[in-house]
C-alpha cells in the first residue's frame, strides 16, 4: 500500500472515532438552525404539511387515487427525496461551511462531512416523525414486515453518507458542482416516482424503464414499500439499490484519493 | 516522546488556478491535454528541520515569510506538495482568536465546542469549564449568543478556552491578546503556564523582545527558508543587525 493511501485511511479511521466531536457539531447545527424563530423544529413539520397537503389534493384528484394511500405515499417520499437532496446539493458545502475550522484546527477533514451528515439525518429523522403522524392518521398497518423498513433506512443513510463525501470534495473544488447536482436532482425527482404512484407507469410497456431503471426508485423504495405496505420490497430492488452503495463507495474512494490533500487549498 | 520532524519540504499555493478553477476551465484544460500555467507561490523551499521533546523554538521573518504557512504545515492543516512531515505527539494550534465560533451559540456552548475541537475529552471539559468561565471574566454574558460579543470579548472566551488545553506540541502565531491592560497582564502569565506545561512549543513572533524568555532557540525564516537557526540570543542580535543593514 502507498504511504499516501496509508495515511488517507488513518485519517478516516481517526475522524470516524472522534464520534464526539462530529456528533456534537451536528446535533449543535440542527439545534441552533431553529434557535432564533417562533415555530423552531416545527418548520420541519409545516414545511412537509403545507407540500403535502397542496401536491397531495391535487395529485390524488388528477391521477385518481385514494387520499388514504396516496398521503402516506407522498409523505414518506418528500422526506426521503429532501434527504438525498440535501446529501447532494447541500453535501456540496460541508467543506466549504467549515472552512473557519478546517484552516485553524488539525482534525482529519473528514470530520466536517460527518457533522454535515449528522445534522441533515437528524433533520431527517425528526421529518419521519410527521410520517408516524399521518400513519396513524390514515391507519397505514402496521405489521412485523414493517420492521423491513430498518435495513431500508440503513441503506439510504449510507447512501447519503456517500453522497455528502462526493459532493463535498467535488464542490470544494468546482464551485459549480453544487448547481449541476440541485439541477440534476430537480430532473430526477421528475422522473422518479415520489409525487406520482410507481403503478400507473409500470404496467405500460412504453414506460415502465422510467421506474425499473431508475436507481432512485429502488433506493425509495427499501424504505418505502415496508412503512407503506408492511412487507419487504422486491429483491429487484435491493439488489439496485446495493448496486448504487458499490458504485457510490467506489467513485467516493477515487474522489477522496485524488482530491484529498487538495481540499485546504482550494477553501 | 513528542517529536516535529520537516524533511525537504516544499509547499505552494496555486493562486488563480485552484483557487478560482471552475469546471469549465477545467474541461478546457482536460480538453487541451495540457495544462494551463498555474501561477504558483511558492510558501516553503526545500525546508527541513527537527524539534525534539523539550524545546522552545521562536520563529521570527518578515510578513510573507512564511512562519504561518509552517506552522499550519507541522500542525497538519497543509499537506506539502514535496517532502515528508511527521509529528508525533498531539498538537494544539493557537492561530487566531476570532474565527471559529457558532455565532448562534451561547458563550457557554462555544467554550465547548472549541474545547471539544483542541482536543479536550468531555469529562476534561466538565472539569475545566469552571476555570475557563471564571478566567474569560465574561459572567453573566456566557449565557446569551456570542453574535452579541464585542471583539475584545470574542477574544477573551477563545483565549480562556484555548489556553485551558494540555498540549504536547503548542503551535503559537503572534497571539498576544488583544483587551484591556488587566486582561493582557493575566493573559501573559496564563500565556506563560500553558508554555510551560506544553513538551514542544513553536512561537511565532514579532516581538523580538519576548523571544528570549520563553525561547531556546530561534530559526528565522526569509522567502519560505530557514535562514537561521540556532540559540536565541545569537539569532536575534544577527536578525536584528540585518535588518538594520538592509
Amino acid at each position: 500500500m502507498k504511504p499516501e493511501t496509508e495515511r488517507t485511511i488513518r485519517d478516516v479511521v481517526r475522524a470516524v472515532g472522534l464520534w464526539h466531536i462530529w456528533g456534537r457539531l451536528g446535533w449543535q447545527d440542527v439545534r441552533l438552525k431553529f434557535r432564533r424563530s417562533a415555530v423552531g423544529v416545527g418548520w420541519i413539520f409545516v414545511n412537509l404539511a403545507v407540500l403535502v397537503a397542496s401536491i397531495g389534493f391535487i395529485y390524488a384528484n388528477l391521477l385518481g387515487q385514494d387520499t388514504r394511500q396516496f398521503i402516506p405515499y407522498l409523505t414518506i417520499g418528500m422526506i426521503l427525496w429532501g434527504y438525498l437532496t440535501s446529501s447532494t446539493v447541500d453535501g456540496g458545502n460541508a467543506f466549504v461551511h467549515s472552512e473557519g475550522y478546517i484552516k485553524q484546527i488539525s482534525l482529519p477533514i473528514y470530520v466536517y462531512i460527518l457533522r454535515f451528515f449528522v445534522s441533515i439525518s437528524v433533520t431527517t429523522l425528526i421529518a419521519m416523525l410527521a410520517y408516524v403522524i399521518v400513519a396513524i392518521v390514515y391507519a397505514v398497518p402496521f405489521r412485523a414486515g414493517t420492521l423491513f423498513v430498518l435495513p431500508g433506512l440503513v441503506m439510504v443513510m449510507t447512501a447519503s453518507l456517500l453522497l455528502v463525501t462526493i459532493f463535498a470534495h467535488l464542490n470544494a473544488r468546482f464551485r459549480d458542482i453544487a448547481h449541476l447536482a440541485s439541477v440534476g436532482m430537480q430532473v430526477l425527482f421528475y422522473v422518479t416516482p415520489v409525487i406520482f404512484p410507481a403503478e400507473l407507469l409500470r404496467p405500460r410497456a412504453d414506460l415502465s424503464f422510467v421506474v425499473n431503471l431508475n436507481p432512485m426508485f429502488h433506493l425509495l423504495e427499501v424504505v418505502r414499500r415496508p412503512l407503506l405496505g408492511g412487507v419487504a420490497a422486491e429483491g429487484a430492488s435491493y439488489a439496485a439499490a446495493g448496486a448504487i452503495l458499490v458504485v457510490l463507495a467506489a467513485v467516493a474512494a477515487v474522489v477522496i484519493a485524488t482530491n484529498q490533500r487538495r481540499i485546504v487549498y482550494s477553501l | 516522546m513528542p517529536h516535529i520532524e520537516l524533511d525537504h519540504v516544499d509547499l505552494e499555493f496555486r493562486v488563480g488556478a485552484e483557487r478560482h478553477t471552475t469546471l469549465q476551465t477545467a474541461l478546457w484544460r482536460g480538453l487541451r491535454r495540457h495544462r494551463a500555467e498555474a501561477r504558483t507561490v511558492r510558501a516553503l523551499k526545500d525546508l527541513s528541520l527537527t524539534i525534539k521533546s523539550g524545546e522552545r523554538v521562536g520563529l521570527i521573518g518578515h510578513n510573507g515569510a512564511g512562519k504561518s504557512t509552517l506552522l499550519k504545515t507541522m500542525a497538519g492543516i497543509y499537506p506539502p506538495q514535496r517532502g515528508r512531515v511527521s509529528i508525533e505527539g498531539h498538537v494544539c494550534p493557537l492561530f487566531e482568536f476570532v474565527t471559529g465560533f457558532e455565532m448562534e451559540a451561547t458563550g457557554w456552548e462555544n467554550i465547548r465546542t472549541r474545547a471539544l475541537l483542541l482536543g479536550m475529552s468531555p469529562k476534561e471539559i466538565d472539569k475545566k469549564i469552571d476555570g475557563i468561565a471564571a478566567f474569560s471574566n465574561l459572567g453573566e454574558f456566557l449565557d446569551i449568543p456570542v453574535r452579541h460579543y464585542s471583539t475584545g470579548m470574542f477574544v477573551r472566551l477563545a483565549f480562556a478556552t484555548s489556553t485551558a488545553v494540555d498540549p504536547q506540541i503548542l503551535l503559537l502565531d503572534e497571539v498576544m491578546a488583544a483587551g484591556d491592560a488587566a486582561f493582557i497582564e493575566s493573559a501573559r502569565q496564563r500565556m506563560n503556564e500553558l508554555m510551560l506545561r506544553a513538551s514542544i512549543v513553536v512561537f511565532a513572533s514579532h516581538s523580538l523582545d519576548v523571544l528570549p524568555s520563553f525561547c531556546d532557540r530561534t530559526i528565522v525564516l526569509k522567502e519560505g527558508r530557514i535562514v537561521a537557526d540556532g540559540p536565541t540570543a545569537d539569532v536575534v542580535r544577527t536578525y536584528v543587525q540585518d535588518s538594520r543593514l538592509s
